[in-house]
């Protein structure tokens, strides 16, 4: 488009140049060229400059549109073409008025007052010069016209070729009225002389006429017409006409100077057409020139500010990321060095975005790499900084500091420790480590005895510091080994309750039946106060040895492996079959949702978790007086929820957190094994218990397990 | 080729208005009326004689005076009608008649169609003289039935001196009749 605007433009201005050059040849040389071409040449330059202008209005208009539409370079273009077309305007403008008042004081001048004089003074006297030999003939003439009118008609010819001789005249005819001949005398022989204009006789016949009469434009001729007066007034009118060459010497120069005064006065009388013609040509010339230059302005500006809005749009792009971007190399000039130079920063750039976009994703990796490892671990780890701000943490610490798993980010770590009680040990600790080792970079791990929600939670707390030289960070990695700790205590209980049953179960039965033995042996043969004594010693062995054998049982019992028989159970049926027991209390409410899904668990085993936790309450019921157990079967999302609650005297706050060992019981008979027994049966069924205290009075368990059939 | 499209119908438009601005000035002209057209036959011979009417204003007088001659053409057609085809030119001639000022001699030379020559001291008479033309002679075929005689008289400006030619914006020179018609 551009490439073709160019050539456009240059065809039209050689177009143009070759049209003047033909116009001033025209005006210069009128006879080269003729009116109608001229016209011809006239309109074609016409034509050119109305095509220049529309060119140029498509141009501007679109130049604007750009404008308008912020075309990167278009502003530039636009200035560019202003002060082009305006350096080109005024000097052409100027050069143009100059020339214009130069042509006009030029053709001014060419018709001088005194080559007009000059000229005048040639024709006059060359009138004055004809007028002489007009009068000479005249007086010649009307001599002869005289004689001939007083003679006889026979001497007519002797007298018209005597005076005719006489006065050195060349042709003398006696017409009549009709233009017919009646005597001829002249210098040259046999003439036949031509008819005169009827209208010449006429005025000839009136009075003396002459005139001048051109013959070929080669010599010219005085006529004169007399009329001859006859002496005989009834003979016909008769004209005399004579005919005399002015010598050629006078007539050549006074046709000359008649010529030249002609030209001269054409001229003069067309000096405006030749002002106008020439301003018209002139400002022809400065049209095509300056739209020429106008048009020529939009190609230099586009071709200046092209590289110019290339590099801009380059830029751009470069700014948004796109390094493909390359500049078509132009040219070996300033701008096509600068265009070299930006297309090697740009691949440059692309290298250095590659590698740097690389790093990042290697870093991102790594980053989500360790965010995956920290989110799935189970221990808490956070990064704070000297002023106890936490600069990262995972979900884990989330959990275990807010039971949540919303940010922490940029919290205040006292913020968030005060809003998870029991663990102020915890902020104490770290506050004074930061505080004491301020220069030691020793790394430390303290355990923790904390009570969250009324249990006892085991938690080892590490503390690393890094080795940042900006700014001192610490990594806390908090760890709930609580139930590690559990599991460990349960393991140790479950030693003891094997060994325990091992070694005083095997010696009981030799006891019982020993002291059932003796009674049955001596009961007899001693006096009847011994024999009560004796009976009732072997009744107390017997009683403590079936104690014995119970609470060994139950050892056993806590110590078994885990070997559970699950089968489709429903819980609620389950329930229903066990309260039944208790009927007669009347104390148990038991309420459930419908459809309580099947749980796939030991029947005997679940049924002994239901009697030991009634048995519990029940225990717990015993000075009540108005003693309520409440049992709610609830159906929960994929598990069965099973919550037992009493309004007895409760579990304390010292062994709340710890109920679920063995020999932790709050009653004063029992082996402080049933409630571990129950903890221990649910671990077994994948399910999870839970105990805490009612607000008023009471306690509340809650079991959650898992529903479906397999 | 977009760009071509709006070029061509910029450089049309531009060529229609000039076209337009040419008839306009065309129109403008100094007309001539053809009036007493006289048909006098000789056998196959025809003389023709009219009279015109020519607005010879003062600048025209101005410019006789200073010696630039006027040149008058007439145009003489003899054309077949027809009613369906086309009309048919059978002949066509040109003759010229002018009125000159010779400022040695100080008169109006008037030569006719014919090649007559007449002088005028005045030239109210030497234009009242160019006003008719007489015996403009021409022939015709015998049988000229559907024939007309089309005569049209104008001032040749491709003889007034190149400057009056050129200047297309003075319309002083611009004398034209209208096409006279008349039957044969």
């Amino acid at each position: 488009m551009k490439i073709k605007l160019k050539y456009l433009i240059t065809t039209a201005a050689f177009i143009g140049i070759a049209l003047l050059i033909l116009l001033a040849k025209a005006i210069s040389n009128s006879d080269l060229i003729s009116s109608d071409s001229f016209r011809i040449l006239l309109g074609l330059n016409i034509f050119f400059i109305c095509s220049l202008i529309g060119l140029i209005g498509v141009q501007i208009f679109q130049l604007l549109q750009s404008v308008k539409k912020e075309i990167t370079g278009s502003r530039l273009t636009l200035r560019l073409v202003l002060s082009f077309a305006l350096m080109g305007i005024v000097p052409v403008l100027i050069v143009y008025l100059v020339s214009v008042n130069f042509l006009t004081k030029s053709i001014e001048s060419w018709f001088d007052v005194k080559v007009e004089s000059a000229l005048e003074g040639g024709l006059t006297l060359g009138q004055k010069t004809i007028d002489i030999l007009m009068s000479d003939i005249e007086l010649k003439g009307k001599s002869i016209a005289y004689s001939i009118g007083n003679a006889e008609v026979d001497q007519r010819n002797n007298i018209l070729t005597d005076l005719r001789a006489k006065f050195g005249i060349q042709d003398a005819v006696i017409f009549d009225q009709d233009s017919l001949i009646i005597e001829v005398s002249s210098e040259r022989n046999n003439l036949i002389p031509p008819i005169p204009n009827i209208e010449d006789l006429e005025r000839g016949s009136r009075d003396f006429f002459g005139k001048i009469e051109e013959t070929n434009g080669e010599q010219i001729f005085l006529k004169a017409f007399i009329p001859i007066i006859s002496k005989n007034v009834m003979s016909k009118k008769l004209i005399l006409q004579l005919t005399q060459p002015i010598p050629p010497s006078i007539a050549n120069l006074a046709l000359s100077v008649e010529s030249v005064y002609d030209e001269y006065q054409q001229l003069t009388y067309s000096r405006n057409s030749l002002k106008i013609i020439y301003i018209l040509t002139l400002t022809l010339v400065l049209l095509l020139a300056l739209l020429s230059s106008v048009a020529a302005s939009f190609v230099i500006s586009r071709k200046f500010s092209s590289p110019l809005a290339m590099l801009a749009d380059a830029t751009r792009e470069i700014s948004k990321g796109n390094y493909k971007k390359i500049i078509s190399e132009q040219g070996k000039d300033e701008l096509g060095i600068l265009i070299k130079s930006f297309n090697s920063m740009t691949s440059q750039l692309e290298q250095a975005t590659k590698n740097s976009e690389k790093d990042r994703e290697r870093l991102e990796l790594a980053r989500t790499f360790l965010e995956t490892i920290l989110a799935h671990l189970t221990t808490g780890v956070i990064v704070i900084d000297e002023k106890k701000i936490i600069r990262l943490n995972n979900v884990s610490a989330s959990k275990m500091l807010q039971n949540k798993e919303s940010k922490m980010n940029n919290k205040l770590m006292s913020a968030v420790i005060s809003d998870n009680k029991g663990f102020e040990p915890l902020y104490e600790f770290i506050s004074t480590y930061i505080v004491d080792n301020k220069e030691n970079k020793k790394e430390v791990s303290q355990e923790f005895k904390l009570y969250k929600d009324n249990r006892e939670r085991t938690i080892m707390l590490q503390i690393t510091p890094l080795n940042d030289k900006k700014n001192k960070t610490y990594v806390l990695v908090i760890d709930d080994i609580s139930e590690v700790t559990e599991a460990q205590r349960h393991s140790a209980w479950g030693e003891i309750a094997r060994r325990l049953a091992h070694e005083i179960k095997n010696p009981l039965t030799p006891i019982q039946l020993s002291a059932e033995r003796i009674q049955h042996k001596f009961g007899n043969k001693l006096n009847k106060e011994d024999a009560i004594i004796l009976e009732r010693s072997t009744n107390t062995i017997v009683n403590q040895v079936n104690s014995l054998k119970i609470m060994v049982n139950e050892f056993a019992e806590y110590a078994r492996p885990p070997k559970i028989q699950k089968d489709q159970i429903r819980i609620d049926n389950l329930i229903d079959e066990v309260i039944e027991l208790y009927e007669i209390d009347k104390i148990i409410d038991v309420k459930k949702d419908k459809n309580i899904p099947i749980i796939y668990a030991d029947q005997n085993k679940i049924r002994q978790v239901i009697i030991n936790l009634i048995e519990n309450s029940k225990d717990a019921l015993k000075d009540s007086k108005k003693p309520k157990i409440r049992i709610f079967i609830k159906k929960k999302v994929n598990e069965v929820e099973l919550i037992l609650e009493d309004n007895g005297i409760g579990i304390s706050d010292e062994i709340i957190g710890r109920i679920f060992e063995p020999y932790v019981t709050s009653k004063k008979t029992g082996t402080g094994l049933g409630l571990a027994i129950v903890h221990k049966i649910i671990e077994e069924h994948n399910g999870d218990i839970k105990i805490e205290r009612i607000r008023n009075s009471g306690t509340r368990v809650i079991i959650k397990l898992k529903s479906g059939r397999r | 080729m977009l760009f071509f499209k709006k070029i061509s119908v910029i450089i049309i438009t531009i060529f229609v208005a000039l076209l337009i601005i040419d008839r306009f000035y065309q129109s403008e002209v100094n007309e001539i009326l053809i009036k007493d057209v006289v048909i006098n036959a000789k056998e196959n011979i025809r003389y023709l004689n009219f009279k015109q009417e020519i607005n010879i204003d003062s600048p025209i007088r101005k410019a006789i005076n200073n010696g630039i001659p006027l040149v008058f053409k007439v145009i003489l057609k003899i054309v077949k009608i027809n009613d369906i085809l086309p009309n048919k030119t059978v002949s066509k001639e040109i003759r010229y008649y002018q009125i000159e000022y010779k400022a040695l001699r100080k008169v109006y030379k008037i030569k006719d169609i014919n090649g007559k020559k007449y002088e005028y001291k005045h030239i109210d008479e030497a234009i009242k003289k160019i006003s008719t033309v007489e015996d403009f002679e021409f022939s015709i075929i015998d049988n000229h039935i559907n024939h007309e005689l089309w005569l049209n008289v104008s001032l040749e400006r491709k003889k007034l001196p190149k400057p009056l030619q050129v200047n297309y914006f003075d319309r002083t020179w611009y004398m034209n009749s209208n096409k006279s018609i008349h039957k044969l």
